[in-house]
């Protein structure tokens, strides 16, 4: 027997103030009439508007032929009828079939534009995405699997479930749970079509199995409700502008009595000795610097809160530090090397900054870079853990 | 109704899901289409690439050829929805029961996927006045899914309609 709960319907609802039909879910009437109060609302608001009436199908997952009809000869009416009025559609790569199906519009009338909204997922985020960055993800996750290994079973994580890894990167903190847990299910999400590619080229080449790599929007994900035990999202809140889009999205998919697990930073509190007057400047200096591109890299310590808004119970919040004395001094010091050209010169240079400013700037990477591999040195990168319990 | 997923051989395709029911049962509910098309979609999609993409269009492409048999089959007998692999490619074969008007139906609906301007005939059918045309599923994933169909009869009086569609690039 095929669940009921397969069954979907669709909302629509109309935004006055965004002069926006949202449509969503799962349209596949057998007849026409079905669309009628669609049609009808559809109707109603192409008439309150002026300028650009949107229609938001970026969350419509399933259009049938029948559903495609009644609402195409409604829009080109609409067209007709109201030459003042550009219609945009907005849809999204993610659903796969509703650019192609909704530009056949476009062909028929000009004045419906069909707009792909992922490429303009999180322009501020560019300078994490390029391939240059690569190399230090890798390095993160290794230090940071250190600590989180032993720190994942005290926020519930435990072999056997479903869990889903949402800004997954490149997906190598899903590969390290794959083999320490073995979770039943892992889907692993994110919004960078190449870090996806790498994920799914390094999973082909070391034969790791298992794990579905998803591409999505983080905060409107078409994952179902209450799918998961565990979801996880390491340091992303802290670079999104809306963090608690995520949080709201990460609660949904996890199921009532699973755990949301998030780890974010807060960068100004990175340390090292000797020479720790620099390197304290600098990095406050490139919280400043990130904040200035719309991202918190403070966020760290405000996890709890966030958690605590999005509804969960039974939070957990501690934090580690991965340092110089973990084990590996040269890979602390190549991941502070890779910040240093990342930000000091991407980043800089993209914001504007002078010369004296990147000096110094640099010099605090460098000095960090320096307590890292000194015989007597210390360098450390505190990383914020935090989870809570989705109520039953 | 039975749903099996015994790994065989169809052919050089690899079968990953079988389900057949009596027709009348089938045509008794439209909203199997939309389960069956969202069950099979899901149960064949995870070790794709990007599964829930992957979901999304063999559920589409798999619910209208399911909606164009909703429509039209013959009053009784059996109904087999298959689907089997291979790479990169899948194979829908769908087992209607016909009788003489909904096979000739499926023959020239195939005899017209192999030819002609498709693109132009499917958009000019989907903007047309009054209902829609019972092929425009048909059309649809031949235009906009590159599906490949073929037909050829079936036991008793049944037709198959194979329909083999490659939804994702193969990435380097």
């Amino acid at each position: 027997m095929i669940a009921d709960t397969l069954v979907q319907t669709y909302k629509v609802s109309f935004d006055e103030n965004n002069q926006e039909l949202a449509l969503s879910g799962s349209m596949r009437p057998e007849h026409g009439a079905e669309m009628e109060a669609c049609i009808q609302l559809l109707e109603r608001s192409i008439a309150s508007i002026r300028g650009t009436f949107y229609i938001n199908v970026k969350r419509l997952v399933r259009l049938n032929n029948v559903a495609f009809h009644a609402l195409a000869g409604a829009l080109l009416k609409a067209a007709d009828e109201r030459p003042d009025v550009r219609i945009s559609i907005v849809t999204s790569s993610v659903i796969g079939w509703s650019t192609k199906k909704f530009g056949t519009l476009s062909a028929k009338n000009p004045r419906i534009a069909v707009e792909e909204y992922d490429s303009e997922f999180y322009p501020g985020q560019s300078f994490l995405e390029e391939g240059g960055f690569v190399p230090v993800l890798r390095t993160q996750t290794k230090l940071t699997w250190k600590h989180e290994r032993s720190i994942l079973p005290r926020h519930g994580l435990t072999p056997g479930a479903t869990m889903a890894d949402i800004c997954c990167g490149i997906g190598d903190f899903a590969v390290l749970v794959a083999k320490e847990f073995a979770p039943s299910r892992i889907v692993a999400l994110d919004h960078s079509k190449s870090s996806l590619a790498y994920a799914r080229q390094v999973a082909s080449e070391f034969d790791i199995g298992g794990i579905e790599y998803i591409y999505g929007d983080a905060a409107e994900m078409l994952l179902e409700d209450g799918q998961f035990d565990f979801v996880s999202c390491r340091h992303a809140l802290q670079i999104f502008n809306k963090p608690e889009m995520i949080v709201d999205e990460l609660v949904r998919i996890c199921k009532p009595g699973g755990r949301v697990y998030v780890t974010n930073e807060k960068i100004s509190q990175c340390l090292g000795e000797p020479r720790g007057p620099s390197i304290q400047w600098t990095y406050e200096q490139l919280s400043k610097l990130f904040a200035d591109f719309d991202m918190d890299l403070e966020f760290g310590p405000k996890s709890y809160q966030a958690l605590q808004k999005a509804g969960l119970e039974d939070i957990r919040i501690e934090s580690f530090m991965v340092t110089n004395r973990d084990g590996d001094a040269q890979a602390f010091a190549d991941m502070v090397m890779a910040w240093e050209e990342m930000f000091a010169g991407g980043m800089c240079e993209k914001r504007g900054d002078d010369a004296a400013f990147v000096e110094k700037f640099r010099r605090g990477f460098e000095d960090h870079i320096a307590a890292a591999l000194h015989p007597g040195g210390y360098a450390g990168w505190p990383v914020w853990v935090a989870s809570g319990r989705k109520p039953q | 109704m039975n749903l099996g997923a015994a790994p065989k051989d169809a052919g050089e395709h690899a079968e990953l899901l079988e389900f057949d029911m009596d027709m009348d049962g089938f045509a008794s509910n439209w909203a199997y289409c939309d389960r069956l098309s969202t069950y099979f979609a899901r149960m064949i999609s995870h070790n794709r690439s990007d599964s829930l993409l992957y979901s999304n269009l063999f559920s589409s492409a798999l619910n209208e050829l399911l909606e164009t048999v909703y429509r039209l089959h013959a009053p009784s007998g059996r109904f087999v929805c298959s689907v089997a692999r291979r790479g990169a490619s899948e194979r829908i074969t769908l087992t209607v029961p016909v009788d003489a008007q909904t096979a000739d139906f499926y023959r020239s609906a195939v005899s017209v996927l192999n030819d002609g301007d498709l693109a132009s005939r499917y958009h000019t059918a989907l903007f047309t006045d009054g209902p829609l045309q019972p092929n425009i599923g048909l059309l649809e994933l031949a235009v906009d899914y590159a599906a490949r169909f073929s037909i050829e009869p079936a036991d008793g009086n049944a037709i198959r309609l194979i329909a083999d569609l490659k939804l994702e690039e193969t990435e380097a």
